[in-house]
């Protein structure tokens, strides 16, 4: 660890009714990766929104390297060398790699782009970085971790000195992440300070060297990473302890009906023949690596997408799903891994979130009911302990964790049957993480059939009852939560569809 | 001062009205002062507060107010339309025409003009909401198509509404009535039960709630299992509906039409619109903004030709306002965001 080369003493911000971060202090060394951690809403991204200029801090004061600075935008920022990494990255996906990372500043002669030049510092970026990506390739055919690797290279090609990366790893697989761990390992040993922002422990552990933790908007300390256990941590970002420990046997009666029936579901090139059955109590986990199919063929049993072909049970009874209507009507109900796109309605309040799949049922003649409406909204505010000021709270104004409880509430209120829960837990934190699996705990002991799509080897094996994996728009297995292990899910996610193929061939002969 | 505005945006009737708009309403007097001093200054003394100015700025207040009431839906869903002051130009044409020519009876007339204009915002919301056509487009087409019915129905030539005096006269008194020597405003209170009843239809029913939710974010609501389709098509239907009707008012000022007119309107109606509160962006709405809006252009209107100017200026006025009124509304949205 070298010298510090950021620090931020006394950070102050208040929004309308939020006192968003209450005298912050946090410092980056060059040559170190400095986690920042605390549960959703504690301030984190607030902290790094002052930090790049996106919003102005009410008092304190940053210093970089030893001097005085206030940024207005992100652009002087990045000019001065403080880069974030986004979660959702900002790419343009039909241009080139190398179009993207020069984006606005591309080398030029007179009135045209020099493209041979512009690949070829592309080229020595990725070099420098020992990533192999073809500069001239179109950005949507990189996969996920590769799109961030050029945001990555992005980063240094503005001669970055401060990297911030807010939650790298929530869309990659595991192998992935080992690649951007060496990447990360490389730029500290090149002298770089980083922030790196997770919810994974484990990753924590890993790839850090110090961990400030932030609650409530409030600096609670920093930890050496060497010397602190997961615990320990934990319980500075919450107050208590959380254990995770795997299901070791399926909770679902004996003899519980079938409620979902899917046969041979084909849609597009992602849902390929894929059949399963779901029964009432039960939690079905979907494992697999990002890309595998699992979200297209939830969509496509939802009706969000159309579908080739495939037939779908409900009771034993063959259902027409044609759109996400017919699909709610046969009570079915969808929680989209991505919330602020298709989960929630972000400038409206809790109520008129809670309400919208069954808005139908709160009129009284031609008119909404609004007290009926309040009631039911209140209901389920208290079941899920919604953190907010009140139920007339615009939804953007939650933190993600209780935005995700929003969602579930407006298919509570739905009395869905059957849930399909697409990554429950992404960019939530540790304490509403937990609150959510007691939820769908209680939800599926209660009779709802409850599917669950997750890329977290720890979440699928702690919460589900049954286990079907995919890769590549195929379903390769089905495990029983007594047999699953990571690396019984891990082999069939990534076994070959060529060699099952073979496989099976083999044995038909 | 900050204490002093606090406490003036916790009064009971600023609150319902809602901040924004009792500013717009302090706008409207301060134009009204301006232009009354520029008038005088710019124009050899001219008066601008004169009674015949004020019924004037009215009677251009009704018609507009209708245009910007409808588009106010479609804008609300995220969407825009440019076809309404052709629309009910259309209307207006069609429906004369038919009076003069065909000797329809004048309620018959008065009840085509809605009508005409319904068809239109169907056709426009079926190719938005159910193929999936960009609205801008889709309403840059339909206003020549309104211009071109318009013309071939009339053989491209004027319709000339009947006077007050002549038979079938009477739809005048939906703008003003005068009882003896006592003028009542009727297309005012025509205009302001209509704007309760819409914004009763937009805050307080399933239609209003779902438009305004699937104009901040549709992907969400289809997939809470609403046909969004229908509700986005009915918002354009409303939008058409409220232009036709509108030309009732627009003759009922003016008698005569011209064929292959109508657009200047458009950027009136939306200017008013957004000027008003409403979110270009789609899922923020307000039928009391957009009223007072609509009453700001009519004035304006008003203000340049007292000021003497050609009324050609009123055209990059309005342009200017929108344009104005836009960034507002695009800044206010960076803020919260």
């Amino acid at each position: 660890m070298g010298e510090v080369i950021l620090t931020m003493k006394g950070i102050d911000k208040t929004f309308p009714g939020v006192h968003a971060l209450d005298h912050v202090d946090f410092e980056v060394r060059k040559g170190e990766v400095h986690a920042l951690m605390g549960e959703n809403g504690a301030g984190k991204s607030t902290l790094m929104k002052v930090l790049t200029g996106i919003y102005t801090k009410d008092s304190g004061t940053i210093t970089y390297e030893g001097r005085e600075v206030e940024f207005h935008n992100p652009r002087e920022a990045q000019a001065a060398g403080i880069v974030i990494v986004h979660q959702e990255l900002n790419m343009m996906g039909h241009l080139t790699v190398a179009q993207n990372i020069f984006i606005g500043r591309e080398p030029r002669r007179g009135l045209f782009i020099k493209d041979a030049e512009m690949n070829a510092e592309a080229r020595k970026l990725f070099a420098q970085l020992n990533i192999d990506i073809d500069p001239r390739e179109t950005m949507s055919n990189l996969t996920v971790a590769k799109q961030q690797m050029c945001e990555i290279a992005k980063a240094i090609s503005h001669e970055a000195k401060v990297i911030i990366f807010d939650e790298p790893t929530a869309a990659l697989t595991d192998t992935e992440i080992e690649q951007l761990f060496v990447i990360i390992r490389d730029l500290r040993a090149k002298g770089y300070g980083i922030v790196y922002i997770s919810h994974r422990m484990d990753e924590i552990k890993k790839i850090t060297d110090r961990v400030s933790v932030m609650r409530d908007g409030q600096y609670i300390g920093t930890l050496i990473t060497e010397e602190c256990t997961k615990e320990d941590i934990i319980n500075m970002m919450v107050g208590r302890v959380i254990y995770e420990e795997p299901k070791t046997h399926s909770m679902v009666e004996e003899g519980a009906p079938v409620v979902l029936k899917v046969e041979h579901l084909n849609a597009g090139r992602m849902v390929q023949d894929v059949s399963f059955e779901l029964r009432k109590g039960e939690i079905l986990g979907f494992a697999g690596l990002v890309g595998a199919g699992r979200t297209e063929t939830a969509r496509a049993l939802f009706g969000a997408d159309p579908k080739q072909g495939g037939d779908i049970y409900i009771d034993g009874k063959k259902v027409d799903i044609r759109s996400p209507k017919d699909a709610v009507e046969a009570g079915i109900s969808y929680l989209s891994e991505d919330r602020k796109r298709f989960g929630i309605v972000l400038k409206k309040n809790i109520i008129e979130n809670s309400t919208l799949a069954t808005l139908q049922e709160y009129v009284k003649g031609p008119f909404i009911d609004k007290p009926k409406e309040a009631k039911a909204t209140q209901k389920y505010v208290d079941l899920l302990k919604t953190k907010t000021p009140g139920i007339d709270q615009l939804v953007m104004n939650l933190s993600g964790g209780n935005q995700q409880k929003v969602v579930i509430a407006k298919w509570l209120v739905n009395d869905s049957r059957i849930m399909i829960f697409d990554e429950p837990t992404r960019g939530i934190d540790v304490g509403a993480k937990q609150e959510i699996y007691e939820l769908m705990n209680q939800l599926a002991k209660s009779g709802k059939a409850i599917i669950m799509i997750s890329s977290e080897m720890t979440e699928i094996l702690r919460m589900s009852d049954r286990i079907v994996v995919m890769c590549e728009g195929r379903k390769t297995g089905e495990l029983d939560i007594a047999e699953a292990t990571q690396e019984k899910i891990m082999t069939l996610a990534t076994r070959d569809i060529d060699m099952q193929n073979s496989k099976a061939m083999e044995e038909g002969a | 001062m900050k204490k002093a505005l606090e406490k003036f945006k916790s009064l009971k009737l600023v609150r319902i009205m809602g901040f924004n708009r009792v500013v717009l309403i302090g706008v409207i007097i301060l134009l009204c002062l301006l232009f009354q001093v520029l008038s005088a200054v710019l124009n050899h003394g001219n008066v601008f507060l004169t009674y015949a100015r004020f019924s004037s700025a009215m009677n251009y207040g009704y018609f507009i107010g209708f245009l910007a009431l409808g588009v106010t839906f479609v804008i609300a869903t995220g969407g825009i339309d440019f076809s309404i002051g052709p629309v009910m130009f259309c209307a207006a044409l069609v429906s004369g025409y038919c009076f003069n020519n065909y000797s329809f009876p004048m309620w018959v007339a008065l009840t085509m003009c809605p009508l005409i204009g319904a068809l239109f915002g169907s056709v426009g919301g079926f190719f938005v909401a159910y193929l999936h056509l960009p609205s801008f487009i889709t309403s840059l087409a339909l206003m020549q198509i309104a211009k071109g019915v318009g013309s071939i129905f009339t053989k491209t030539q004027n319709v000339s509404w009947p006077g007050s005096a002549d038979p079938g006269g009477w739809y005048r008194s939906l703008s003003n009535l005068t009882v003896g020597s006592v003028n009542i405003p009727t297309g005012l209170i025509i205009l302001i039960v209509l704007a309760i009843i819409l914004s009763i239809v937009l805050n307080k029913t399933r239609a209003g709630r779902y438009m305004i939710c699937l104009g901040a974010n549709r992907e969400a609501v289809r997939l809470s299992g609403v046909d969004t389709r229908r509700w986005e098509m009915l918002a354009y239907v409303i939008c058409g509906a409220l232009a036709g009707f509108a030309a009732i008012f627009y003759v009922g000022c003016y008698t005569t039409v011209q064929p292959v007119k109508g657009d200047t309107f458009n950027n009136e109606a939306i200017a008013a619109c957004v000027m008003g509160g409403t979110s270009m962006a789609g899922g923020l709405a307000s039928i009391l903004g957009t009223v007072i809006g609509a009453f700001i252009i009519a004035i304006m209107q008003e203000g340049i030709l007292s000021m003497g100017f050609n009324i050609a200026f009123q055209y990059s006025l309005t342009a200017l306002i929108l344009l104005g009124a836009v960034i507002a509304d695009v800044t206010s949205r960076r803020r919260k965001n």
